[in-house]
């Protein structure tokens, strides 16, 4: 499947309340997670993402 | 929905129809970005992160947004759905330009009249305001000008209801025998639950608050007003809904490259909300006293039955949906879903608006119940609540749903898709950002509908994270939702300039998989599920109501309010029936 601009915006948008609500559910196994925490792990995804549509995005050659 | 367009256009076969549309759906957006505006300051200012207007001045905005929002903008532009819907499934136009006219002319009075009331309170030497929110119901007076527009409004949709009925009523003589078309099933259901819980608010309204402003009584019973308020508040929200659910239905589905599920179940569903708006009313009043604990109870029980319909709704759209991906070649569990086309704004706008509603109707659900809604009663969880409702699943339907329907009412083409997709991702950004921020806030029990929230000597505490993160996350989700409605108006505005197109969507709606055959005739019979819908509300309200006028010295207040039991109410229409049957007894002896 490719990574289109459009898939890509789409998990964008979904991280986010992932992001937001990551510290309430570490919280449920007493994992006290700080706000900086989650933006870096934020932060990782982007670059992921980035990446992989770099890979396998519109422009590229390869279809996964 | 039998009839495709057959390539013209909805605009060249239907050009009066496609005028009354375009002209409700611009009084719609001109309200949506009036409205959206306000909430931009409001969030700002509440968070004290910036602070344009005096605090003193924060009712009036959040009235005009609630009003221009949650009532001028959702309505009117339901009235152009409909009016599409209508000429649309019934392949006819409407009987009379002339009336379809009178009823956009007359919402639009109605707007302008309760909009100025509303704005005159910046304006101080005015001596006109109408700070009363949304809500509008005593103690809370506003201008006379304020209900009378109200009631112009509610007057505007009442005939514009009469103009589809018309429509069907001309129809059913061409077509005796077969069954109503599915989207006009859903406009007239809707329309028939819009009358019986209207009549509510038309009564306070006209007689009590229009004679209270204007100083022709002196006192109302303040109790009465807020009982007929929510004996219409609570079957408002579907009639926000059921234009999205429509949308859902019919358009949905085949934007996703499949038909929907089935004919029978959308039908059962409709019927289900007629049925069940109505007698819920009471459980926005859990706090009050003047209620008997038991009326509550029972509004609790009838509210749990109205999930059924939702969840009905949930399951078939996304089995629709998932339909459609797999007609175009998706697979798997999950799979499937990267097969849906989301370059479509009109697709995915839809689609998160109806992720975003699951989330609002668990957070609805904790409204719902008496005990656990004490907690968040009045704090800033209910906004957080009801902007993921009628801010989202319906809003962000109406704007996606716009990309669709706009340039079949305008013969334009949508001017950019992608700034489409953009605004519709922003908004469900935004959005998570704001209302989850304003459900956290209100677990921590700041209040709703105040400037000010900040109170000296004394600290709100969250379990999570600190205040101030959820007055960051307010600002800012407060701030992508305006650029958000910045975005669609730009959209929409160069779209309806645009070149005309022959083809600016393809407008053609596939059959449902299971088809209207399947389903009981008895279904169409509207006036048997109409006089059980009021039979419903007359066993919810009587004694409640009767209560509340014994329990609050009279219709028009005055008396002091003596406290709230069953037994209150029961008196008062024992006492009622057994005069009337005295009386009668004495005329038949
Ligand atoms: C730009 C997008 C929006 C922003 C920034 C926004 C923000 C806000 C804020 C900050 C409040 C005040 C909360 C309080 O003080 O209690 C509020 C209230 C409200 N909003 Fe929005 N909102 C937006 C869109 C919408 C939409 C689309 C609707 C409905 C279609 C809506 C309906 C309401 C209602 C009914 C109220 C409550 C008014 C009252 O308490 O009387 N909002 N909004
Ligand atoms: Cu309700």
């Amino acid at each position: 499947m490719k990574l289109t601009k459009a898939r890509a915006l789409i998990l964008i948008a979904f991280s986010v309340p992932v992001a937001i609500e990551l510290r309430t559910v570490a919280g449920f196994f007493n994992v006290e997670l700080p706000l900086i925490a989650v933006a870096v792990i934020e932060f990782l995804f982007l670059a992921l993402l980035f990446v992989l549509y770099g890979l396998y995005g519109e422009g590229s050659e390869s279809a996964a | 929905m039998a009839t495709a367009s057959g390539g013209s256009e909805f605009v060249d076969k239907f050009p009066d129809e496609a005028a009354i549309i375009k002209a409700s759906f611009l009084i719609a957006f001109v309200s949506l970005g009036i409205g959206a505006f306000f909430g931009l300051i409001q969030a700002l200012h509440r968070t004290n992160v910036l602070r344009v207007i005096d605090s003193a001045d924060y009712y009036t905005l959040l009235t005009g947004h609630g009003v221009l929002l949650a009532i001028v903008f959702t309505i009117f532009f339901l009235c152009g759905v409909f009016h599409w819907a209508v000429a649309r499934s019934l392949d006819r136009p409407a009987e009379s330009a002339l009336f379809s006219w009178a009823w956009v002319g007359l919402m639009t009075t109605g707007t302008v009249l309760a909009t100025v009331a509303i704005l005159g309170g910046l304006v101080p030497n005015l001596g006109m305001s109408a700070d009363v929110l949304f809500t509008f119901y005593a103690p809370l007076q506003a201008h006379p000008i304020f209900y009378i527009g109200l009631a112009m409004f509610i007057v505007g949709t009442w005939l514009s209801g009469a103009d589809w009925f018309l429509s069907y009523r001309a129809w059913r003589q061409d077509h005796p025998d077969e069954r109503i078309p599915l989207q006009t099933f859903m406009v007239l259901t809707t329309m028939i639950m819009w009358y019986i819980s209207t009549l509510g608010v038309a009564v306070s309204v006209v007689f009590f608050l229009i004679p209270w402003s204007l100083g022709l009584i002196e006192s109302v019973n303040p109790l009465l007003t807020r009982t007929l308020f929510w004996y219409f508040g609570h079957p408002i929200v579907y009639f926000w809904l059921m234009p999205a659910y429509l949308l859902w239905y019919t358009v949905l589905p085949k934007l996703a490259g499949g038909r929907l599920f089935s004919d029978p179940l959308a039908r059962v569903v409709f019927l289900l909300f007629l049925l069940l708006s109505t007698p819920v009313g009471i459980h926005h009043q859990y706090l009050d006293p003047g209620i008997a604990e038991g009326f509550k109870f029972i509004a609790m029980t009838n509210t749990m039955f109205l999930l059924l319909p939702s969840l009905l709704t949930a399951f078939t759209v996304v089995a629709s949906v998932e339909h459609g991906a797999r007609q175009r070649g998706g697979e798997g569990y999950l799979r499937w879903l990267g097969a849906l086309p989301w370059r479509d704004p009109a697709f995915t706008g839809m689609a998160l608006a109806g992720a975003m509603f699951a989330a609002g109707g668990f957070s609805g659900m904790i409204n719902a119940g008496m005990n656990i809604n004490y907690l968040i009663h009045n704090t800033l969880w209910v906004p957080g609540h009801f902007h993921l409702t009628v801010g989202t699943a319906v809003a962000l339907t109406m704007m996606a749903g716009s990309y669709w329907l706009v340039p079949q009412v305008t013969g334009t083409k949508l001017y950019s898709r992608p700034i489409g997709l953009l605004q519709v991702i922003m908004w469900f950004v935004g959005m998570v950002f704001m209302s989850n921020a304003m459900h956290r806030a209100g677990l921590a029990g700041i209040p709703r509908r105040t400037a000010e929230p900040q109170y000296q000597n004394f600290e709100f505490l969250t379990p999570i994270g600190s205040i101030f993160e959820l007055r960051v996350q307010i600002a800012l989700g407060g701030t992508l939702l305006f650029l958000s409605v910045v975005l669609f108006l730009f959209n929409i505005l160069l779209t309806s300039l645009g070149e005309e197109s022959d083809r600016p969507v393809d407008s053609y709606l596939p059959e449902p998989l299971s088809g209207p055959e399947g389903s009981p005739r008895i279904l169409d019979n509207l006036a048997m599920w109409t006089g059980i819908a009021a039979v419903l509300v007359v066993l919810a309200y009587t004694l409640p109501l009767a209560g509340i006028i014994q329990n609050g010295g009279g219709l028009f207040g005055g008396g002091l309010p003596v406290p709230a039991t069953v037994s209150a109410g029961f008196d008062l229409v024992m006492t009622t029936v057994t005069s009337a049957f005295n009386t009668l007894w004495g005329v038949v002896a």
